[in-house]
């Protein structure tokens, strides 16, 4: 114990010569060992076999859009910043398969790929660790371990990483982390830190694991001259960093100008390539690929890294949400050093600068922080990447999330128009059972990628998805008989706040398929009635072969305690009902709003005007729920996909007050 | 034959009505008079002559335009309180759109020419009844500008 307690507090000396000792002993324990070396022009991360892979000798330097290995006068092995790549490669690989699916005779079955109840990739050792990318790790663990969901793979990979820290010397011109508050000392987060001096390296401990590690070395306490160089060595580095920026401002500046005329200049010279969001070490923006044999009987499903730059990222069957790069580059700055911080409590920004060295235009972000969102080049107080946030991230999410997909059965279907239809299916899952009004599940077909459905009735033995054929996955939903299986995973975000209904006015409005998630609502509205004042239900379609439920529609018109209005945009002369839009059902109704609330669903548009009508009849706007469409993919937070500002809208929606989407509900391209 | 009681309280039933002051509707209903229509009456043609203004007080009427090779589109359907006919105010008078009675519906009339010459020497009633008419046009000019959008039209397929 005393031995113990004396390693941690001492720092030690390891000869450079004796650094192949401390890499043994990491191999000893069966860890493969990353660390820096220099392939293709960069100095790159790699496993390692030993000292001599390391780049003795070289540094680098990098400036907006251009990086180079150097010679060095000397042979020291870690004194250059960073290159294109992080220890993220290997906790958080761009591909990494997670699920298999199967059709068998008894229907669809979908499993983990690793047959072992506890998945255990090869344990790494990463040495040569920067201050910096401690941080972007330390920010990633929140992300992918802090929940409501965990991603299992990450869990697995991170949980066997030691990590060997190195103090920085010799930062490049695109190093900023003194402004970001994460380096270049190294202060947490490391399992052993090394100083490096000519002739070797101070050795200090970070961690029990990283005691027993050098505890096995024998090593002798650093001398005191050893020890001032060191201090020298990260003072220098800071030193060389110049003055912080400004990034007091940051937060709130950048979501106060999504118009600003910076986003449409930097989007002149942004090639929208992904390269800032593929070499930055905090982003984890993924897709899942589905691969499959040629019958499709089994089919593995990949997750592989995406980029908030790709055209695809925000896309719907009805369009992408951010189709200009303006709009991609505003979500990736925005994201990186505003809304990370409503979302995980800190900057998503560690400083590294690999985004300004690697982007091929030559964009550096301190100088769009300047323009776009106030950053100014006055010294201050730092803001800490891993400090506390002033501000308790968005967390209006459910406890647990289920992560699995189960087989379900379909018990039949309807038609509901020419390309949608209802799924009737049966399931004992009881999770499924108990999802809420307004909440989604993924559905999926093996070799198909799986699709946000909204659940659009809970019954004691099942459930019903109503699903509209907008492309190759759903359509094979659509076409699923009696007797056939689907995996369902769910249910999934916020639903409807139903008691929101008690003793209130209750207003619906729906367009088009946007009925489906709003009818276990109107389901919820007949089984409390008494508990309800009016019951208003006003529904929109495009012509009068588009609406939904029609059946039940009819029933539900033919009751006098529930006010039932129906229009449609277009019609021919057989129709003898309303044609007109949805608002003009009630924009003239003399009811009161003052004690209503109001449930929307519909395209965005419709939402908006359907909005401001309902808040000139008294409706406020924390009284006015709306539920968006946005490309769910993982459904709880891990993805990226969904986001619209500071929100998931698959774990803090879908179902959002007006109050609390604020401008995000107005804005072009968020 | 309608009383003029009847006529004011027709009239204040629906929101262009009640929104009127008292005063106007009552210099309105002077001059006005109730009238029904059987379902599959044509109330106005597209294109002629248009000699009256009239608020729905009760029905449905579907306001129409003919597409060669289309046939009749229903753009809009007319409902009480709405107002027909406001090209009997505005030159030349003609009919924009033809309208047919859906359900069994009464309105009240106002003939063309007498109400404009009644707002022309009284301009305290024209600017009562000329805000109400523009609030009827504007509600539908923008309501035409939301259909226009075609919002719940499903996308071009994709490529697949």
């Amino acid at each position: 114990m005393a031995q113990a307690i004396a390693s941690t507090n001492v720092p030690r000396w390891l000869p450079a010569d004796q650094l192949d000792r401390l890499i043994d002993v990491l191999r000893a324990d069966g860890r493969t060992i990353i660390g820096p070396t220099v392939r293709d022009g960069a100095i790159v991360l790699a496993e390692i076999q030993g000292a001599a892979d390391l780049p003795a000798g070289r540094g680098d330097e990098a400036s907006p859009g251009r990086y180079r290995v150097t010679q060095r006068e000397d042979s020291r092995r870690f004194d250059h910043a960073v290159g294109p790549m992080s220890p993220k490669r290997w906790t958080f690989p761009p591909r990494a398969p997670i699920r298999l699916g199967r059709r068998t005779s008894a229907g669809v079955r979908f499993s983990g790929v690793d047959p072992r109840p506890t998945p255990r990739p090869t344990p790494l050792a990463f040495i040569g660790v920067r201050a910096c990318e401690l941080a972007a790790i330390k920010i990633q663990d929140h992300v992918f371990l802090d929940g409501p969901a965990v991603d299992g793979d990450y869990r697995a990979r991170r949980a066997s990483a030691f990590l060997v820290a190195v103090e920085c010397a010799t930062p490049t011109s695109t190093c900023f982390c003194t402004s970001m508050g994460t380096g270049p000392e190294v202060t947490t987060g490391f399992d052993v830190v090394l100083t490096e001096l000519d002739d070797g390296f101070i050795v200090r401990v970070g961690s029990p694991a990283g005691v027993t590690v050098v505890d096995a070395l024998s090593l002798s306490p650093a001398d005191g001259s050893a020890m001032k160089a060191a201090e020298a060595v990260v003072a220098g580095a800071r030193d060389a960093m110049g003055s912080p920026m400004n990034m007091e401002n940051v937060h709130e500046g950048l979501q106060a100008s999504p118009e600003h005329p910076g986003w449409a200049a930097v989007a002149e010279r942004c090639l929208s390539c992904t390269n800032c969001t593929l070499v930055c070490p905090t982003c984890f923006c993924t897709s899942v690929v589905e691969r499959s044999d040629l019958d499709g009987s089994i089919s593995t499903s990949e997750r592989t890294w995406d980029s908030c730059f790709n055209e695809g990222f925000a896309k719907v069957a009805g369009g992408s949400f951010r189709p200009l790069v303006k709009d991609r580059y505003r979500q990736w700055l925005t994201h990186k050093f505003s809304t990370w911080w409503d979302q995980f409590g800190s900057s998503g920004c560690v400083g590294c600068g690999r985004c300004i060295a690697w982007c091929p235009a030559g964009i550096d972000v301190r100088e769009e922080l300047a323009v776009i969102g106030g950053v100014g080049p006055v010294p201050m107080p730092q803001l800490s990447v891993v400090a506390a946030a002033t501000e308790a991230p968005v967390t209006i999410s459910p406890g647990s999330v289920p992560a699995a997909f189960v087989t379900v059965h379909v018990d039949g279907s309807s038609r509901e128009t020419a390309d949608t239809m209802t799924l009737h299916l049966n399931t004992t899952d009881r999770r499924l059972l108990a999802g809420r009004p307004g909440q989604f599940v993924m559905a999926t077909l093996p070799a198909f990628s799986a699709a946000p459905i909204s659940i659009s009735r809970f019954r004691s033995d099942g459930l019903d998805l109503t699903i509209r054929a907008a492309g190759p996955a759903t359509r094979a939903l659509t076409e699923l008989e009696r007797g056939s299986t689907l995996g369902v995973r769910g249910p999934l975000g916020r639903g409807w706040p139903v008691e929101e209904m008690t003793g209130r006015d209750v207003v619906i409005v729906a367009g088009g398929v946007g009925l489906a998630p709003l009818r276990p609502l109107i389901d919820a509205c007949l089984a409390e009635r008494d508990a309800l004042g009016a019951v208003r239900i006003y529904l929109g379609a495009r012509t009068p072969t588009d609406r939904l439920f029609v059946e039940e529609v009819g029933r539900l018109a033919l009751r006098m305690d529930i006010e039932v209005e129906e229009t449609v945009d277009r019609a021919g002369p057989v129709w003898l009902g309303r044609v007109g839009i949805v608002t003009q059902l009630f924009d003239h109704a003399t009811w009161d709003g003052r004690n209503a609330v109001a449930f929307v669903c519909g395209p965005e548009r419709m939402m908006q005007a359907t909005s401001e009508v309902l808040f000139s009849r008294g409706i406020d706007v924390d009284r006015t729920w709306v539920t968006l469409e946005r490309n769910m993919s993982c459904g709880v937070g891990l993805c990226g996909h969904c986001q619209l500002g500071k929100f998931f809208v698959c774990k803090d929606g879908p179902v959002f007050s007006l109050a609390e989407l604020g401008p995000a509900f107005t804005t072009d391209g968020l | 034959m309608s009383t003029r009681s009847t006529v004011d309280n027709a009239l204040a039933s629906g929101w262009f009505g009640a929104g009127l002051t008292d005063a106007a509707r009552a210099h309105l209903a002077d001059m006005a008079h109730l009238t029904s229509y059987p379902i599959g009456e044509v109330v106005i043609r597209e294109g002629q002559a248009i000699d009256s203004l009239a608020v729905v007080v009760e029905g449905r009427l579907a306001l129409r335009l003919n597409v060669p090779g289309r046939g009749a589109v229903t753009v809009l359907t007319i409902e009480p309180g709405d107002v027909i006919g406001w090209s009997a105010l505005i030159p030349p008078h003609r009919a924009t759109s033809t309208i047919v009675v859906l359900e069994p519906t009464s309105v009240v009339e106002l003939e063309g020419a007498a109400l404009r010459a009644r707002l022309d020497e009284d301009p305290i009633l024209a600017a009562a009844v000329l805000w109400r008419l523009l609030d009827a046009v504007a509600r539908r000019l923008s309501a035409t500008r939301t259909q226009l959008l075609d919002l719940f039209a499903q996308p071009d397929r994709e490529p697949w």
